[in-house]
């Protein structure tokens, strides 16, 4: 490029500095947006592969009642199986000195004499079990660091009927929990009201009455069959039966496996879809900038034509504006993206024990980044290189001919149009004119919009979830778990503990359920009849009462068996005489966390063989607190396996997502709010520089600045209003869109359309175009109209 | 009959600063323009003639000296009051005519009456200028001599005691030209309007009342012209 060219280029983008910055701001988070995101979704995954590798994550977990070691050798040896081991799984709960309150928990088996073969220990502090028998625990780190816990402390554990006093020796981390949550399932870490305990084999053995024996494998598949884990499973569960299998889980559908999978699996699709929105915004802003300024250069093209130089230098030139536009916004972009990285990874540090996850920086996506970044603003200035090359010198030297008068089609509408004044004429008719620009401008704030409201419709979904979960479905103050059923005496016993106003019993009860070749392993929960502390509801909100016979299924367990109400399914206990019977699907009724399923609770203790029994109780207490006489009370009773307050559930997940959720929304407000901003100042300001001269006469027929700014934002209101509009629909959508995507086993999300949410997000779009308008209103007020009016044809 | 002093500009200066020089573009220039008359005010381009117009119109502020206005001090007048003049007391034809493009004829003479206190109603103004039936014509629809009227028609229709013409035949070929020029006498006797009419082109000079020759910023001459020459005549 000629050097006069070059310095021309310099200035005409120095002269647009402030038009360019938040045309810059935008590229840059796309580009950010990619860069952040993808280098996170890397950071995480290596850390996650090779952790999961070094560490020897099992590729699948039985669950069963009781299977000797030889049964274990020879179940390694069926088709698709590498390797086995067993080992024990028991729950626990664990007795800290100072510490009133039990804590839940799940007590692992360490092998004697080696490392394990799957599932190794990553010790974080101390050292392994000195010996076999020894009563030495090594402690989850995460759970030792939220109880202050270190070598040499001492904790008690109650295992089966008889508590334990047990040293520590050190604090692991295991590929096993990288998300901390119990195997019944939970939606985020607690660590100080869970953990996991490792002891050696043959103590736990001796402590579980399982010597010899024992109630959990984990397994490889051969890598020919790792794509039929299913089969591989059915054989092992078929094959060990007599062993009383109650449960199979191939890693896919592990929890905290699952949960890591699905982040990823987000991360990686938002990774791509944000930044499309941004660049594809940016360009389109880029294209109303390029456009305009080859239309103010026409002059200078026809000179520079007549000159002598030829298109390909004209296309060079006015190319390099989209090159300097998209290198600087990539670089911004790359910087942003750094920034964006580290702090995510940060955040997931919080929420995952992710050995290994830190910010790398990727040179290679660094580079996709700044490419995107060209590419998009090479797109977005190539109509403007295209019209400027077509000019022919001489009609490019002639000044551009008068904007083509003549009617909109709104103008038909005669008894419409009639009522209008010349400033919403003028208005529709610069909106209908100038079609491409307008586009720009509605689909720029339908964009944001939408994106406001998505994110601020997903805190609402996050809430309604919990409230329906945790306040309409269950209303007990707390649950006691028991390890095995037991009479409906217990109750009385429950009822009169010190605090206690009402109790009730339920019982939950591990089953296949099967309809022809769906089947399904959940836990059914028994309710009493009398039920006033857990009433499933169905999708309307309204309670569901319990048959006497037959079961009520929850929507996403009916889906996955394909059963409706009145349809006949079939059922099979895995505990007690484990027979199989029919029975009826009465009702189906909404549910958000995991798979279940409501019965009578005589008629599932029938099915155990029992008259009636319960092994879990709900119960209200004054104040809906626990008192320290209560909880000691609890402590003495060795048959209690969980304990769980449901207010104090509800504050964990509060302050696990508050805070996640909250940043969400500024990052994400902020983001739209520079589409927004960006889009309406851009265009307000090309629009302003076409009309320089409309503003100069109307100066000087005595409008005020405030007039002819109301001229102008009529315009952008009325174009950014019904892109604000349009975009709520659009996020409306979206929700209801992403709420099918999020429907898992684990967790469903609702698509919930608050009116407030509607209204939150549509004033502050509002108020960043009224912040744009504000703005143009100031350089308006400062523009030198006279000069504008100076003869320049 | 002696005709009282409509606007008086006493002694006015503007310099205009350009990096580090002071370009003075009109040095201590006084003038009358009497209630009723028609002054034409004519100079070669840079003399200083639109920097004058600009004082009189209430588009700038002198760096020195006065312009009295029924004996407001416009040089001192805030924005806001400037504005206010040029929005009740002024109207301005342009050279390029500098209609909105988006709006119609009787659309862009809209313009001037929303704001106006005293507005003629639109559609007489565009038959007053002898464009009844053009109501719905856009600019790019007319031909320049009809856009000027559309023009005029606007700056008349707020009504205002001061008409500001600066080189309104300026784009405009001669039968043109006299078409306006006529219109513009015309209008001005019937309406009993003061014009300014501003222009490098000393033949158009002879048909006004009085004629200002400006000069390096300043007021060369101001001759009484006792028989103005009819438009008819005017030729170049």
């Amino acid at each position: 490029m000629s050097r006069a060219l070059r310095h021309k280029l310099i200035r005409d983008l120095w002269r647009r500095k402030g038009q360019l910055l938040t045309l810059f701001a935008v590229i840059a988070i796309g580009v950010g947006a990619y860069v952040g995101m993808a280098g996170v979704w890397r950071d995480m995954g290596d850390a996650r592969d090779a952790y999961y590798r070094d560490y020897r994550l099992s590729d699948f977990v039985v669950d069963l009642k009781r299977a000797p070691s030889w049964a274990v050798e020879e179940s390694a040896r069926l088709d698709g199986v590498v390797s086995i081991e067993g080992r024990i799984s028991q729950s626990v709960m664990i007795d800290l000195p100072g510490v009133v309150r039990p804590i839940e928990g799940v007590a692992l088996s360490l092998p004697d004499y080696t490392s394990p073969r799957f599932n190794d220990l990553m010790m974080r502090t101390g050292s392994r079990i000195s010996g076999p028998g020894e009563a030495e625990v090594i402690l989850n780190h995460a759970f030792a660091v939220a109880h202050g816990l270190k070598p040499g402390d001492r904790i008690g554990a109650l295992l089966l009927e008889s508590r334990q006093e047990l040293l520590v020796v050190g604090t692991a981390q295991s590929p096993e929990f990288v998300y901390l949550i119990p195997a019944s399932g939970g939606l985020a870490p607690d660590p100080a009201r869970f953990g996991v305990i490792y002891l050696g084999e043959r103590y736990l053995q001796t402590r579980s009455d399982l010597d010899g024996a024992y109630n959990q494998l984990l397994g490889r598949l051969s890598s020919r069959h790792a794509t039929q884990v299913k089969n591989v499973l059915l054989a092992i569960a078929l094959r060990l039966d007599p062993f009383g299998v109650t449960l199979t889980t191939p890693i896919s559908e592990q929890a905290s496996f699952r949960f890591l999978q699905d982040e990823l699996a987000g991360l990686e699709v938002q990774s791509r879809i944000l930044p499309m929105i941004f660049l594809g915004v940016g360009a389109l802003v880029l294209n109303v900038l390029i456009g305009r300024l080859v239309n103010q250069q026409r002059s200078i093209i026809g000179t520079l034509r007549a000159l002598g130089y030829d298109r390909f230098s004209l296309i060079r030139h006015y190319l390099s504006y989209g090159v300097a536009v998209g290198c600087t916004g990539g670089l911004l972009g790359i910087a942003l993206g750094v920034w964006l990285q580290s702090e995510m990874a940060a955040i997931y540090r919080e929420l995952y024990e992710l050995p290994g996850l830190v910010y790398h920086f990727y040179g290679d996506i660094a580079l996709v980044g700044l490419l995107i970044s060209l590419l998009f603003a090479l797109a977005g200035s190539g109509y403007g290189v295209w019209r400027a090359t077509r000019l022919q010198p001489a009609e490019a030297m002639r000044p551009p001919v008068p904007q083509a008068g003549g009617h909109i089609l709104l103008e038909r509408l005669g008894f419409l149009w009639g009522r209008l004044n010349f400033r919403w004429r003028s208005i529709l008719r610069s909106v209908f004119r100038n079609p491409f620009r307008s586009l720009v401008s509605l689909f720029a704030s339908l964009i944001a919009t939408a994106l406001v409201f998505t994110t601020l419709s997903m805190v609402d979904a996050l809430d309604y979830l919990m409230g329906f979960e945790f306040e309409r479905v269950s209303h007990q103050d707390l649950s006691i778990g028991l390890r095995e059923p037991v009479d409906l005496q217990t109750l009385t016993e429950i009822e009169s503990l010190p605090g206690i106003t009402l109790a009730q019993p339920e019982l939950l009860v591990a089953c296949d359920l099967t309809n022809g070749a769906r089947q399904k392993r959940i836990a059914i929960t028994g309710l009493p009849t009398d039920n006033r502390l857990h009433t499933p509801l169905d999708q309307f909100g309204r309670r569901v009462d319990v048959p006497s016979q037959g079961l009520v299924l929850t929507r996403k367990l009916a889906e996955i068996l394909e059963l409706k109400p009145g349809d006949s399914v079939t059922l099979r206990p895995l505990t007690g005489r484990r027979e199989q019977v029919v029975a009826e699907v009465s009702a189906v009724v909404e549910s958000f966390l995991g798979l279940s399923a409501y019965a009578d609770i005589g008629y599932l203790s029938r099915l155990l063989g029992e008259e009636q029994v319960a092994n879990r109780f709900l119960a209200n207490s004054v104040g809906g607190e626990m008192s320290e006489k209560l909880l000691s009370r609890i402590r003495e009773r060795p048959a209690i396996l969980g304990l769980s307050e449901r207010r104090h559930a509800l504050a964990q997940l509060d302050a696990t997502f508050g805070e996640t959720m909250g940043s969400m929304i500024v990052v994400m407000v902020i983001f739209a709010g520079m589409i927004a901003f960006g889009s309406v100042l851009n265009t307000a300001l090309v629009s302003l520089s076409e009309r320089e001269r409309e503003v100069g006469t109307l100066r000087v027929l005595g409008y005020t600045p405030l007039q002819v700014t109301s001229l102008f934002a009529g315009e952008s209101l009325l174009l950014n209003g019904m892109g604000i509009l349009l975009g709520l629909y659009a996020g409306v959508k979206l929700s209801e869109g992403l709420s099918l995507l999020y429907s898992t086993e684990l967790y469903r999300f609702p698509a919930v359309i608050l009116p407030a949410s509607l209204a939150v997000s549509a004033l502050l779009m509002l108020l960043f175009v009224l912040l744009a308008q504000w703005l143009v209103f100031r350089i308006l007020s400062r523009l030198d109209w006279l000069e504008s009016l100076k003869v320049k044809e | 009959m002696e005709r009282k002093i409509l606007l008086s500009v006493r002694n006015a200066s503007r310099i205009f600063r350009m990096g580090e020089v002071e370009v003075p573009a009109l040095r201590d220039a006084s003038l009358d323009i009497l209630d009723g008359e028609f002054m034409v005010i004519i100079g070669p381009s840079g003399s200083g003639k639109s920097t004058l117009l600009n004082l009189i119109g209430g588009m700038d502020h002198p760096t020195s000296g006065r312009v009295l206005y029924e004996g407001i001090d416009l040089a001192q007048a805030t924005d806001q009051a400037l504005t206010e003049y040029r929005r009740h007391q002024v109207g301005f034809v342009f050279q390029f005519y500098n209609l909105a493009p988006m709006l119609t004829a009787l659309e862009n003479v809209q313009v001037a009456t929303e704001i106006a206190s005293d507005p003629l109603d639109p559609g007489e103004a565009l038959a007053l200028v002898g464009l009844a039936g053009y109501e719905n014509h856009f600019p790019s629809q007319m031909s320049g001599g009809e856009q000027q009227r559309v023009a005029i028609a606007r700056a008349l229709a707020g009504n205002p005691k001061l008409l500001l013409c600066d080189e309104p035949t300026g784009a405009l070929d001669l039968a043109t030209s006299r078409q306006v020029l006529t219109l513009l006498v015309h209008l001005k006797e019937a309406l009993g309007k003061t014009l300014v009419l501003i222009t490098h082109n000393s033949a158009i000079a002879g048909i006004g009342d009085r004629i200002a020759t400006i000069r390096d910023g300043g007021i060369h001459s101001l001759q009484e012209n006792a028989r103005p020459v009819p438009v008819d005549e005017v030729t170049w």
